[in-house]
C-alpha cells in the first residue's frame, strides 16, 4: 500500500496486484502535464471560463481536505463547512469592520477555523461513528445560526459583499494562477501528509481502532490532529472562495454545504487521493451544466448519487482501475507489452 | 401568569410532533440500524398531502387529509424501502446517509413538480380552531389536540414494542436476525413493515403540523436536523429517548424565545452538544463499541 504513487494510488484497495514501475512515472507525466495545461488555460481561456475554473479548483480542495479525515480516517464529517465558511469570513469581517489588510483577515480566518475545530474535534471525537456525524451536524448549525443571528459582526442572511480582495486578485487572470498555486500547493501538503508515517497510522486507525490502541497509538489525539489539518484545508478553500466571489454568507456554512465535498470525494472514489479531485470537477461542471439546462436538476443529481453509493462505490476511480486493468489484460492476451 | 400555561401547551405541543416524527426515525434505526434522512421528504409529503386533500374548506374532511397525510408517507416509505433501503442493511452509515440523502433529493424535485414551489397554508378544522381557556389562558384547542396524538404515539408504540408478537420479533430481529429467520419469519417483510410504520408516523408528524406553520419546499431538510438532533440526544434506537430529546428541545425553544431572543436558535444545538459531551451515546443510548 505504501508503495502507490500520486498517480496510481487509485488502485489502492488493490494492494495484491504487482504494479510495475514504468506507471509511476507515467502517472507523474500525466500530473505534471495537467499542471502545464492549467497554467496555459490561465492564458488561453475566456476569462468566463477562468472564473468557473477558479471556483472549481478552491471546491478540488475543498474535497481533498475533507477526505483526509472521510477517506483516510474514515470519520464523516458535517463540520467542514462550518471551517470553509469561516475561512471566508475572516477575509470579509477583517475587510468590513477594521479595515484589516487582505492578507491578516485570511490569515484571521484560517486561524479562527483552527481554534474552531480543536474545539468542536475535542468534543465530537469522543462519540463514535454515527454520534459524531450528527454532532459535527449540530456545530454545523450552531455556527450557521450564528452567522445568520448575529447581524452586528456578519450582516446577517445578507452576507458581506464589496471590493474586499485587492485588484489584481479580483482580475481574472490574477486570481485564477493565485487560486492554482495555493491548490497546488496545499494539495502537494495534503498528499504529504497521507504518506507520513502520521497519515498511515490514521489509517491504521480506519482500518482497526482496537488494534491500534492496542499497539499504543492514542487515537483521540491523532484523530483530533486530523481533524484540525483537515479543517485548516477547508478554511483555506473558503479563504479562496472569498477571493473568487468577494463574499461571504451564512449559506457557505449550511449543514448541506459539509454534504457537497462528502459527495464529491465519494463520487470520485474516497479512498484514493485523486478521487476527490476528478469528483470536484465532475460534480462542479455537472451541476452548472444541469442547473442551466434542467429544472429537476436535484433528481438527476440525486440518481446519480443513488447509483454510485448502490453500484459502484469505488467512484470515478474505480471506474478509471476497472478500464485499466481492462486494457492490460487485453495488451496482455494480444501479445503486447503489459 | 397565563402565558405560562400558554408556553407550557406551546412547548408541549411542539414537543409532541418532533416526537412524533423522531419515534418514526428512531424505531427504525433501533430496528434495522438503518439511519434515513428521507424520513424529512416523509414528513414533508404528508404535510403537503394535508394541503391537497384540504382543497377547499375545512370540516370533516380534516381528519380524511390526516388520514392521507400519514398514508401517502407511508406508501412513498414502501417505495423506498424496497428499492432503496434493502440494499443498505450490512451498508456502512455514511453509505446509508448519503444514498437517503439521494432520495431525499430526488423526492424534493419531485415534491416541486407536484406541489409547485410556493408555500401554502391549511386551517386547524373548526372543532379545533378556537382557544379553550385553562388558568386564564387562551390555549388552542389545536395544540391540546397535537399533545394528544403525541402521547397516544407513545402508547401505542409501547403497546407494541411490548406486548405484541410484532414488537416482540422485532426486538429479536436486533438481537439475532438469523435465528429470527430461522424460526419462519420473513425477516424482509418485518423490516418493510418497520419502515412502513416510520414513514407512516413521519407522515402523520407532517400532516400534523399543516395548520400550525407554513407548508413549503425545504422543510423536509430542516425537519431532519431537528429529528437527528432530539433522536440523538435521546439516544438512537430508544423511543422513550426520543420522547425525552423532543421535550428537551421543546423546552430549548421555548426558553430561547422567552429570554434569548437572538440566541434562541442556538440554544437547541448546544443542547445537543452538551448532552453528548457528556453521554457520548446519548440519554438513553446504549454505549457502541
Amino acid at each position: 500500500m505504501h508503495t502507490d504513487s500520486l498517480a496510481s494510488s487509485a488502485e489502492h484497495d488493490q494492494v495484491h496486484l504487482a504494479r510495475p514501475p514504468a506507471r509511476t512515472t507515467a502517472g507523474t507525466v500525466a500530473c505534471v502535464v495537467v499542471m502545464g495545461l492549467l497554467a496555459l488555460a490561465g492564458v488561453v481561456w475566456s476569462p468566463a471560463a477562468l472564473a468557473n475554473l477558479q471556483e472549481a479548483l478552491g471546491l478540488v480542495l475543498f474535497a481533498v481536505a475533507t477526505n483526509l479525515l472521510l477517506g483516510y480516517g474514515g470519520l464523516v464529517s458535517f463540520a467542514q463547512a462550518a471551517f470553509y465558511g469561516i475561512g471566508a469570513y475572516g477575509v470579509a469581517i477583517g475587510w468590513l469592520h477594521w479595515k484589516l489588510p487582505f492578507w491578516l483577515g485570511g490569515l484571521a480566518g484560517i486561524a479562527a477555523a483552527a481554534v474552531a475545530a480543536v474545539i468542536v474535534g475535542v468534543i465530537s471525537l469522543r462519540t463514535r461513528r454515527l454520534y459524531f456525524a450528527l454532532l459535527t451536524l449540530a456545530f454545523t448549525q450552531l455556527f450557521f445560526v450564528i452567522a445568520d443571528n448575529q447581524t452586528a459582526i456578519t450582516n446577517g442572511a445578507t452576507g458581506i459583499f464589496g471590493a474586499m480582495v485587492p485588484a489584481w486578485l479580483a482580475e481574472p487572470q490574477g486570481g485564477y494562477y493565485f487560486t492554482l498555486v495555493v491548490v497546488v500547493v496545499v494539495t502537494l501538503a495534503c498528499y504529504a501528509f497521507v504518506r507520513s508515517p502520521f497519515g498511515l497510522t490514521l489509517k491504521a486507525i480506519r482500518d482497526n481502532r482496537e488494534r491500534a490502541e492496542a499497539l499504543g497509538v492514542n487515537v483521540y489525539r491523532h484523530q483530533l490532529a486530523a481533524f484540525v489539518i483537515s479543517s485548516i484545508g477547508c478554511a483555506i478553500a473558503g479563504f479562496l472562495f472569498a477571493i473568487y466571489s468577494q463574499s461571504a454568507s451564512p449559506d457557505l456554512l449550511s449543514w448541506t454545504n459539509s454534504g457537497e465535498p462528502i459527495f464529491m470525494a465519494v463520487l470520485g472514489g474516497m479512498h484514493t487521493f485523486l478521487g476527490p479531485v476528478a469528483g470536484a470537477i465532475v460534480y462542479f461542471y455537472a451541476q452548472s451544466y444541469l442547473t442551466q439546462h434542467i429544472t429537476d436538476w436535484q433528481l438527476v443529481l440525486g440518481l446519480l448519487l443513488l447509483v454510485i453509493v448502490l453500484f459502484k462505490p469505488s467512484g470515478l476511480a474505480g471506474i478509471g482501475a476497472d478500464a485499466g486493468r481492462a486494457v492490460r489484460r487485453l495488451r496482455a492476451r494480444t501479445g503486447g507489452r503489459a | 401568569m397565563h402565558s405560562l400555561v400558554l408556553d407550557i401547551a406551546g412547548t408541549l405541543s411542539a414537543a409532541a410532533n418532533l416526537f412524533v416524527v423522531a419515534a418514526g426515525l428512531t424505531l427504525v434505526f433501533g430496528a434495522m440500524r438503518i439511519i434515513n434522512m428521507a424520513h424529512g421528504s416523509f414528513y414533508m409529503y404528508g404535510a403537503f398531502a394535508v394541503t391537497t386533500v384540504l382543497g377547499v374548506g375545512a370540516g370533516w374532511r380534516f381528519w380524511l387529509a390526516l388520514l392521507a397525510g400519514a398514508v401517502v408517507a407511508a406508501v412513498a416509505g414502501l417505495t423506498v424501502e424496497v428499492t432503496v433501503i434493502r440494499r443498505l442493511y450490512d451498508a456502512e452509515h455514511l453509505t446509508q446517509l448519503l444514498a437517503t440523502y439521494a432520495v431525499l433529493l430526488i423526492f424534493a424535485d419531485i415534491g416541486q413538480r407536484i406541489w409547485g414551489t410556493g408555500y401554502r397554508t391549511v386551517n386547524p378544522p373548526p372543532v379545533l380552531a378556537s382557544g379553550i381557556s385553562i388558568a386564564g389562558g387562551q390555549v388552542p384547542r389545536y395544540q391540546l389536540f397535537v399533545i394528544g396524538v403525541g402521547a397516544a404515539v407513545g402508547l401505542a408504540l409501547w403497546l407494541m414494542l411490548a406486548r405484541t408478537r410484532f414488537g416482540w420479533l422485532l426486538r429479536a430481529a436486533v438481537q439475532d436476525p438469523e435465528s429470527v429467520a430461522t424460526g419462519g419469519t420473513n425477516l424482509a417483510w418485518l423490516r418493510t413493515g418497520v419502515f412502513v410504520i416510520g414513514a407512516f408516523l413521519a407522515g402523520l408528524g407532517g400532516a400534523l403540523i399543516a395548520p400550525m406553520q407554513s407548508i413549503a419546499p425545504g422543510m423536509d431538510v430542516s425537519i431532519i436536523v431537528s429529528v437527528f438532533i432530539v433522536v440523538t440526544i435521546g439516544g438512537l434506537g430508544s423511543v422513550a429517548g426520543a420522547a425525552l430529546g423532543a421535550l428537551l428541545i421543546g423546552l430549548a425553544q421555548t426558553l430561547g424565545a422567552e429570554f434569548f431572543a437572538s440566541w434562541a436558535a442556538s440554544l437547541i444545538y448546544l443542547t445537543m452538544i452538551v448532552v453528548l459531551a457528556i453521554r457520548p451515546w446519548g440519554l438513553l443510548g446504549v454505549p457502541e463499541r
